[in-house]
């Protein structure tokens, strides 16, 4: 009889104990990370005993050169996310509504360069882009130029590294919203009479709108914060906040400012996100009223 | 009928073809370029197996290569074991709803989570090297495995747990026989998911990895910002073939559905 008792209150906590590891886990190495990263932010100097609340750190931030950094920054992750948008929605629209029996192997070939690290994805356009690389080489066999140039350290070099490592992440929710789409919407809006510009404004577009939202979310958040690829593809000429962030925390060591830099290199783009979604769900508002 | 107008066919046609040469492109040319015998950047000088030798040889890239197959074993493992079982021990709690904060780790930008990181363990005085690194990835590991996990869980019909437990079976039976089996190709398709995305990993890998442990990726990036070895292209070859491995891998298990639509 004990023991029975004792088993059913051994089964009972089995649970608690079987679920603890991970919740803990969660607690200690990434809600108390940002919480203490929040709060030093705030905090005038915690090594000593009189430390005190404080917006400083941001004051520090209200400065030319940090809006420049914090425009560049802006720019660059707006800038990913529409080119990411435009290239990136036909591609979805192909592969849900139009591959078929490929839709596979066209998803395979879409993840497959992004399984593999950024780094070599950002190596290999290095490689094809650099003093004597081969887009170096055939201009100056095509006489476009004399001799070898190199095509990296500018805007461009960094735009296109950016598409190209954050382009997946904005066709697979849009694929899977396209593709959960009822397809006899439209085969009935063109039974109806609609032009394939009215099928596409008026339900496609409006049925792919979390798709959109979801996929500028998970382009532009990681792109504001971005520091390796304009690092490794533009050179030093721009800062971005990413830059930004490592220096203040492996070079000088200032935890409290380079704190503050990364509340805000994670609170801009999420504003961001929701100005953008609360800019369509107006319009779709707007729309409903007329 | 007509769904789609001419104009639409084509600049789909036009953008699919362009973007799969776009993201080709510099992968076929860094596969090629590994077997030339040339140097970094001269022209093609022929077929050679030389930078590949040369990289078996390289005491460094090995040391990195270690480092990363240790830290990307370990934290798939830790993010399995800890998300499997915190996502059957929250339903049995029936608390279901508490699995989606693990949801918000693909949120949080690795930078932010690799900087919070750096100064939990240095205030911590945690040791960097291999622990902080398995710390990191599991961290990831873990909102990538959740949700697998969990909407693999969804799909499990209930009849097929009644029926055990009716048949006799008791709770932890039920769970070795009838719900890990049904877990299966979700748990397959997160491991390899976390696999890569550990070996791949660079910038947690950057901050919580301290000064004498060195992975792939930081290998890489540290190159590139230095001075470039030719054994490089070499190395990405190698690193694209495990990465296309895991997603054959995928394919051929028939899972590839479970990492698509997790999110």
């Amino acid at each position: 009889m004990r023991f029975s008792a004792m088993r059913h209150h051994f089964t009972e906590h089995v649970p608690f104990v079987l679920a603890m590891p991970a919740y803990l886990w969660q607690m200690y190495f990434l809600i108390v990370p940002l919480f203490f990263i929040a709060a030093i932010s705030f905090v005038s100097d915690m090594s000593s005993a009189s430390w005190f609340f404080t917006l400083a750190h941001y004051g520090e931030l209200v400065d030319k050169t940090y809006f420049k950094v914090i425009f560049n920054s802006a720019l660059l992750s707006c800038l990913t996310g529409a080119l990411c948008l435009f290239v990136g929605y036909p591609v979805a629209y192909y592969i849900a509504m139009k591959a078929r029996r490929f839709k596979q192997m066209f998803l395979v070939f879409l993840i497959l360069p992004s399984w593999t690290s950024f780094v070599v994805q950002i190596y290999s356009w290095f490689y094809l882009l650099q003093k004597h690389g081969m887009f170096s080489n055939c201009a100056a066999l095509l006489h476009l130029t004399d001799g070898p140039v190199s095509l990296l350290n500018n805007y461009g070099a960094t735009l296109l590294g950016m598409v190209y490592c954050y382009l997946p992440f904005m066709v697979l929710p849009l694929y899977t919203v396209l593709e959960k789409m009822d397809k006899r919407l439209l085969e009935a809006a063109a039974d109806l009479g609609a032009s394939p510009w009215q099928i596409f404004s008026t339900i496609v577009l409006p049925l792919s709108r979390s798709g959109i939202k979801v996929g500028l979310a998970l382009v532009m958040v990681p792109a504001f914060g971005e520091f390796a690829i304009p690092d490794l593809m533009g050179g030093v000429k721009d800062m971005y906040l990413g830059r930004v962030i490592m220096e203040k925390f492996l070079q000088f060591r200032n935890w409290h400012s380079g704190a503050a830099v990364v509340m805000l290199s994670f609170l801009v783009p999420i504003f961001m996100v929701i100005l953008l979604g609360v800019i369509v769900s107006m319009r779709k508002h707007l729309k409903t009223e007329e | 009928m007509q769904m789609e107008s001419r104009i639409g066919r084509y600049y789909t046609a036009f953008v699919m073809l362009a973007v799969y040469l776009f993201l080709y492109l510099p992968m076929v040319v860094l596969v090629i370029f590994s077997f030339n015998d040339g140097d970094f950047a001269g022209g093609w000088k022929g077929f050679s197996l030389r930078w590949y030798l040369e990289m078996v040889q390289s005491p460094d890239i090995l040391d990195a290569l270690k480092a990363s197959l240790i830290v990307a074993s370990t934290s798939t493992l830790c993010s399995l074991v800890l998300g499997t079982f915190a996502v059957i021990a929250t339903r049995w709690l029936r608390l279901g709803k508490l699995v989606t904060l693990f949801y918000a780790n693909v949120l949080v930008p690795d930078i932010v989570l690799g900087i919070g990181l750096l100064c939990l363990f240095s205030v911590l005085n945690f040791p960097f090297g291999y622990k902080s690194l398995v710390v990191g990835h599991t961290v990831v590991g873990l909102g990538f495995v959740v949700p697998i996990v969990s909407s693999r869980f969804n799909q499990i019909d209930p009849i097929l747990t009644e029926a055990s437990l009716d048949l006799g079976a008791t709770q932890w039976q039920t769970m070795r026989r009838v719900v890990i089996p049904l877990l299966t190709p979700g748990l397959v398709a997160a491991g390899l998911l976390v696999f890569t995305l550990s070996l791949d990993d660079f910038v947690i890998s950057f901050f919580c990895s301290g000064t004498d442990v060195e992975t792939l990726s930081v290998f890489v990036f540290n190159q590139i910002k230095n001075q470039i070895d030719p054994c490089i292209n070499a190395l990405s070859t190698c690193m694209l073939l495990i990465s296309s491995f895991a997603v054959l891998c995928l394919v051929y298990l028939n899972i590839l559905d479970e990492v698509v639509h997790s999110d």
